[in-house]
């Protein structure tokens, strides 16, 4: 399988530096949630509600200095060509979940919320490549709409290395060939709150790829806000009549 | 099925391709996006729009318009680029490739995906086609291009689909080309060979032609016509009534099934070189190889095809064939026949169960583990049911005279029988309307097809080479033959070199601003000299030794710092990489890299400087090393000599300069590593390796001479074996998993079978052992013949060939005690020393480059795949150039020969029952004598245990000849004329 043809396309279509199509909605269970969303990255689908700010079911949860932040991942058995039975308590899954974890902790202020839970289920529906970023962007969304106090937007990104030629936001396919990097940038700044990378990159290719990824997540970033403000708008005209 | 297409910005849309695929029986839906834009250029020159909506890629380039603004003109003056369908890539690659045709040539990307689906290296070498731009040819990605893209119909087969989408790239060229070129008019051909699809494209007011009507509107059309293959070319049928039949190959799923509940194998097909009827096959499962006799068994399979074999009921194993058969009487259409007709039908017939056949493989698993007992020489044969894969490539050969009717005289094409230069190929019928003109020249085919009701393979002509026997047909042919690529270097790829070309100079290596530079180390005041060969050109190392203070000695090798100008990822390193090595023949150098850098930037030349990459150890007074470094540098050489002269310099003991002194430590120093290496069990084989002189006015070879080696062959030889085993240590200790080495498997023990055998029966108390590469040293040098100096010699040539040939690897395909060289004796090894001719030692220099942190080591040097792809390649384009450079040596000792008929000391090296075949180590030569040459073929017997020929000889007399004894031969040369080949034609006296 050619991933990048000498004349510069993808399997898919794309040049180097194009993004999936990239849908959002969010507050999309209002009646189920305090906050939800909905995001398409490509054929990547992915739903998150969010619960909270609230009283933590066990006594352990509470912290007295901030919010405690918990993520339920669940991946749909039908989320892959074939169908799989996927448990919760997979060594990946787990993973994910921490990684999630540990980004949202820096980037929500949860000092504002001490001894309370916020609890965040995402729900993988369908995976196309670029599941943790996918995940990533839902979450802040998610967040945004249960007004949830944050520093700025994660918008994560993923990118990878074909030969030279970086490629941003990688589908299933190429991602299972190459090695892929996920970022999670916030706002409009280059500080990044989420890297991982799987897999090997030289490190003398590092930077091209970074760079790419930056990019991409500042885009989805800018995407996202249209949709916050969209949506905004509507109540806001909504509060006004 | 398609999605709704989806607009997301200006130029983009997204839409979706769902497709089905059955997996293990299942069906699976499969969505994928597919994005579809519209800034793919047309890429002609010509065009006064696409240069604008081009978009760069990662490195910031700009894609290159391609398609020349003044193409061709046919016949009637029509301007125009080429439009193919994927058949005429398929059968026409040649074609394709052709200088004089097929200029401006537009791929689509569903043609190109077709072919890449139905074969690899067809679709390599249309890639490599659009690559080299020399004969402009664009891909243009068609299924991207939101002007060109179709969706499927119902009821629309696929193939349909993509014959539309073809055609519809044809019209989107012709209306672009009409709207957007004011000035020239250029039309659009597409050529393709299905009427349906023609008829359909017309419809389409499309200019549909097939190949042999688009090549009548050409001016040099007639040349061309002969050149079409001939499975595309109408209403051309070789079917013929008369002929043998061959079975039918068994179906996919069948073989797959067979290969998996073991009752099929799979193995590459090796035809024996004494009779084109019987060939061997490898197969993992069983320690010797299966056999495979007779033509319906062989059942159309060509010398190293990968095969699928069965085999045959306990009753039809048998002894490899000892006679030798070889397709020599080419006459009418039908003749060599099989030697076992009466097997063939019984093998078809013969109903047997797949719980037989494995009780079948147990059968054959011990009588070819057990090598002793009664059937000891009986071998499992087997039958061939399926090819995985052709080897089928560019072939020469010559007409056979009798096949072309002497009365023809019209203009129309005839079929004519090709001889190839491949003795244990097959005949191949051609078509062609120049057979007469063809006769006595060396021409150029290729196969198309073999079907089951013909007994000979069809293919086609290429082109022809020139008259047999002349110098540059022969040689041409012979590089063909063993797959050397010989084309001058692409425009590409000499854009790669330096701009500066012969002027260029070591650049100022204090004032400047380049940081890898100022890393070099500067090596000019060392007294460095190279010792090579005689006119030799292309001087890839040099040395230098000093006294230390301490007593030890400093020793440098310096070798040329070829990838200082061959960068990795550049065209340059693509075409070295697929030279693998240069090729040496006798009259000729096919090099590996251009000319500039080979004899000029790279080559340590004396009295300038150059760069280079350095090896410097510190050797006590016994040749241990005490220290090693690693370091790129810049040397200038004092003086090159000539092996001789720098043996005569050493001997001369009046010259007491710092240099010669500086060669006497070396020299000094090489033999303690020499005797280290002999100690430690390295083996000291030999070859029957000869050199040609050659006139120097008429450049007619005129001797032949075995080649001596002087102690400073082995002084240099020595140094580079220490620095090729330190540098292999290096780069494996920094890239274990990627280091390019080289490794040298231990022999086999049932390689050596048949040597000892022959040596207890006929040299009673001599045998080799096999231990250890020590053991075999010894026993080597234990097998002496009192009476005969060369018996030991001619034993180890005969070992020679009992060897595995030592192969290049990346260290993480073995573990590391496989890493040992057997041959050397070293635990582990590679190639440094010769970067300008081998590209191992490209890889190895970068890697080492690497190691010691020179600069940051590319990543298809890191990457095990990659890694895998390289060595896979070296490995093939070594072997083939060590054949093409012994083939033609062969070929001019046999134009030496022609001249000087003698008689000659030989050795029998293999009996068989009805001929002999005779080593001439004077000219390096072996020869078969057949028993008809030898004397009455009706009372000699052939003794197998005693490897032994009794027969009565031309006059008269008695005689018994066998393996290992001299014999008086009269050595001449003779033309084959079937084959137009010249071999050497022994005569016992």
């Amino acid at each position: 399988m050619e991933l990048y043809s000498p004349e510069g396309l993808r399997i898919d279509g794309r040049r180097w530096n194009e993004i999936r199509n990239f849908e959002c909605r969010i507050n999309t269970h209002p009646n189920s949630s305090d906050g939800s969303s909905y995001i398409e990255q490509g054929n990547t689908k992915v739903i998150c509600v969010v619960q909270g700010p609230m009283e933590p079911a066990l006594r352990s949860q509470a912290n007295s200095n901030e919010a405690t932040l918990e993520v339920n991942l669940s991946v749909a058995n039908f989320s892959t060509t074939e169908r799989k039975k996927r448990s919760k308590s997979e060594k990946r899954m787990v993973q994910l979940k921490t990684t999630l974890e540990r980004t949202f902790q820096q980037s929500v202020m949860c000092n504002l919320y001490p001894r309370t839970l916020i609890r965040i289920d995402l729900h993988v529906l369908s995976q196309d490549g670029g599941m943790l970023a996918a995940c990533t962007n839902a979450m802040t969304l998610a967040l945004i709409d249960a007004g949830v106090s944050m520093y700025d937007y994660v918008a994560a990104m993923t990118a990878g290395l074909h030969d030279q030629t970086p490629l941003l936001d990688m589908n299933g396919l190429e991602e299972n060939d190459m090695s892929t990097l996920t970022i999670g940038v916030i706002g409009k700044s280059e500080k990044l709150s989420l890297l991982m990378l799987e897999d090997k990159i030289p490190l003398d290719r590092l930077e091209s790829v970074l760079a790419i990824a930056i990019a991409g997540s500042h885009k989805i970033r800018d995407l996202m806000d249209s949709e916050v403000r969209r949506h905004g708008n509507i109540r806001s005209s909504k509060l006004a009549s | 099925m398609i999605g709704n297409r989806k607009r997301l910005s200006s130029g983009l849309s997204v839409t979706s391709k769902v497709f089905v695929r059955s997996r293990n029986g299942g069906a699976q839906k499969i969505v994928r996006e597919h994005y579809l834009r519209d800034d793919i250029p047309c890429y002609s020159k010509a065009c006064k729009v696409c240069h604008d909506i081009i978009k760069t890629d990662a490195a910031g380039e700009l894609p290159r318009f391609i398609l020349s603004e003044n193409p061709s003109k046919t016949k009637s003056g029509l301007r125009h680029y080429i439009v193919v369908d994927t058949n005429i890539i398929l059968h026409a690659i040649d074609l394709l490739e052709n200088v004089s045709c097929f200029y401006d040539v537009i791929v689509p990307q569903t043609v190109l995906e077709e072919v890449k689906n139905r074969s690899f290296p067809i679709y390599q070498r249309l890639r490599g086609l659009v690559k080299s731009e020399d004969k402009r040819f664009i891909v243009f990605h068609n299924e991207y291009a939101e002007a060109t893209y179709i969706t499927r119909n119902k009821n629309e087969s696929i193939n349909d689909r993509n014959d539309r989408a073809i055609r519809k790239v044809a019209s989107w060229f012709g209306t672009h080309m009409k709207t957007n070129h004011s000035e020239n008019d250029i039309g659009i051909i597409f050529i393709c060979n299905d009427a349906d699809n023609r008829q359909k494209a017309r419809a389409e007011k499309i200019d549909a032609r097939s190949l042999v009507e688009y090549f009548d509107d050409l001016p040099n059309g007639e040349d061309l016509r002969d050149l079409i293959p001939s499975d595309i070319n109408s209403g051309v049928d070789f079917h013929n009534e008369n002929e043998a039949s061959f079975p039918e190959y068994y179906s996919n799923s069948r073989i797959m099934a067979g290969v998996k509940n073991g009752t099929l194998y799979q193995g590459m097909l090796n035809i024996s070189s004494y009779n084109f009827l019987q060939g061997t096959v490898q197969v993992p499962a069983f320690r010797k190889p299966l056999l495979i006799v007779g033509s319906q068994n062989l059942n159309r399979a060509f010398n190293s095809d990968s095969v699928i074999v069965e085999l045959l009921p306990k009753d039809k194993w048998r002894e490899p064939s000892t006679t030798i058969v070889e397709e020599s009487n080419i006459g009418s259409n039908d003749n060599a026949n099989d030697e076992d007709e009466e097997d063939v039908g019984s093998a078809g017939s013969g109903v047997v169960s797949d719980k037989e056949r494995i009780l079948l493989a147990q059968e054959a698993l011990k009588a070819t583990s057990s090598s002793a007992g009664v059937q000891k020489r009986l071998q499992p044969t087997a039958r061939v049911v399926g090819i995985m894969r052709r080897s089928w490539r560019y072939y020469v050969g010559q007409i056979a005279p009798s096949s072309v009717s002497s009365d023809d005289t019209g203009n129309a094409s005839k079929s004519c029988f090709v001889i190839l230069m491949d003795k244990v190929l097959p005949k191949i019928r051609i078509r062609t309307r120049k057979a007469k003109e063809f006769l006595g020249q060396r021409i150029v085919v290729v196969v198309d097809s073999w079907p089951a009701d013909s007994r000979y393979p069809n293919g086609h002509f290429v082109r022809t080479l020139g008259e047999i026997e002349s110098a540059e047909a022969e040689t041409e042919a012979l590089l063909l033959e063993h797959d050397v690529e010989y084309r001058p270097f692409s425009k590409n790829v000499l854009d790669c070199l330096p701009e500066e070309g012969d002027n260029w100079v070591v650049p100022d290596l204090v004032n400047t601003d380049d940081p890898k530079l100022k890393k070099r180390v500067d090596l000019r005041d060392k007294l460095v000299c190279s010792i090579d060969p005689p006119n030799c050109v292309d001087i890839d190392d040099a040395l230098h030794a000093k006294p230390l203070p301490n007593g030890n000695y400093e020793v440098g090798v310096h070798i040329a710092d070829v990838t200082h100008f061959v960068k990795p990822n550049t065209a340059l390193d693509q075409e070295g990489a697929s030279r693998g090595t240069s090729v040496y023949l006798v009259d000729k150098r096919i090099d590996m890299l251009p000319m500039l850098l080979g004899t000029n930037l790279c080559s340590l030349k004396p009295y300038v400087d150059r760069f280079a990459f350095s090896v410097i150890w510190e050797l006590d007074d016994n040749a241990n090393i005490v220290k090693v470094e690693y370091m790129k540098s810049v040397i200038k050489s004092r003086e090159a000599f000539s092996y001789e002269r720098a043996q005569t310099r050493i001997d001369d003991k009046s010259q007491t300069d710092e240099l010669t002194e500086s060669m006497r430590i070396l020299l000094k120093l090489s033999k303690k590593l020499k005797q280290q290496r002999l100690d430690a069990g390295a083996l000291n084989l030999a070859s029957p390796e000869v050199k040609v002189h050659m006139d120097s006015e008429t450049s007619d070879p005129n001797e032949v001479e075995i080649k001596k080696l002087l102690e400073t062959n082995s002084l240099v030889e020595e140094f580079m074996l220490l620095a090729n085993i330190s540098v292999a240590r290096k780069i494996y200790d920094s890239y274990p998993q990627t280091a390019m080495l080289r490794r040298h498997a231990p022999p086999p023990a049932t390689n050596f079978e048949q040597l000892n055998d022959m040596l207890s029966v006929r040299k009673p108390g001599l045998s080799i052992s096999l231990e250890s590469s020590r053991a075999l040293a010894d026993s080597l040098d234990r097998c002496e013949d009192p009476q005969d100096p060369y018996f030991n010699t001619l034993l180890r040539i005969m070992s020679t060939r009992c060897m595995m040939a030592a192969e290049y690897f990346s260290s993480g395909s073995y573990g590391y005690p496989e890493f040992r060289h057997y041959g050397l004796a070293v635990d582990i090894y590679t190639h440094f020393t010769s970067p300008i001719r081998r590209y191992c030692d490209v890889v190895a220099h970068r890697q080492l480059a690497g190691a010691i942190g020179y600069e940051n080591l590319d990543l298809s040097h890191r990457d095990k795949n990659k890694m895998e792809t390289i060595v896979k390649n070296i490995n093939r384009r070594h072997r083939s150039a060590q054949f093409a450079g012994r083939a033609s040596i062969e070929y001019y000792v046999g134009q030496v020969m022609k001249n000087n008929e003698a008689e000659h000391e030989g050795y029998v090296i293999k009996c068989f029952n009805n001929g002999i075949v005779v080593l001439v180590p004077k000219f390096g030569i072996e020869g078969l004598i057949k028993l008809e040459m030898l004397g009455d073929v009706n009372t000699a017997i052939y003794d197998e245990d005693k490897y032994e020929l009794k027969f009565t000889d031309l006059q008269g007399k008695e005689r018994r000849v066998a393996v290992f004894d001299k014999v008086n031969v009269d050595v001449k040369s003779v033309k084959d004329e079937v084959s137009g080949n010249r071999k050497a034609q022994l005569l016992l006296r």
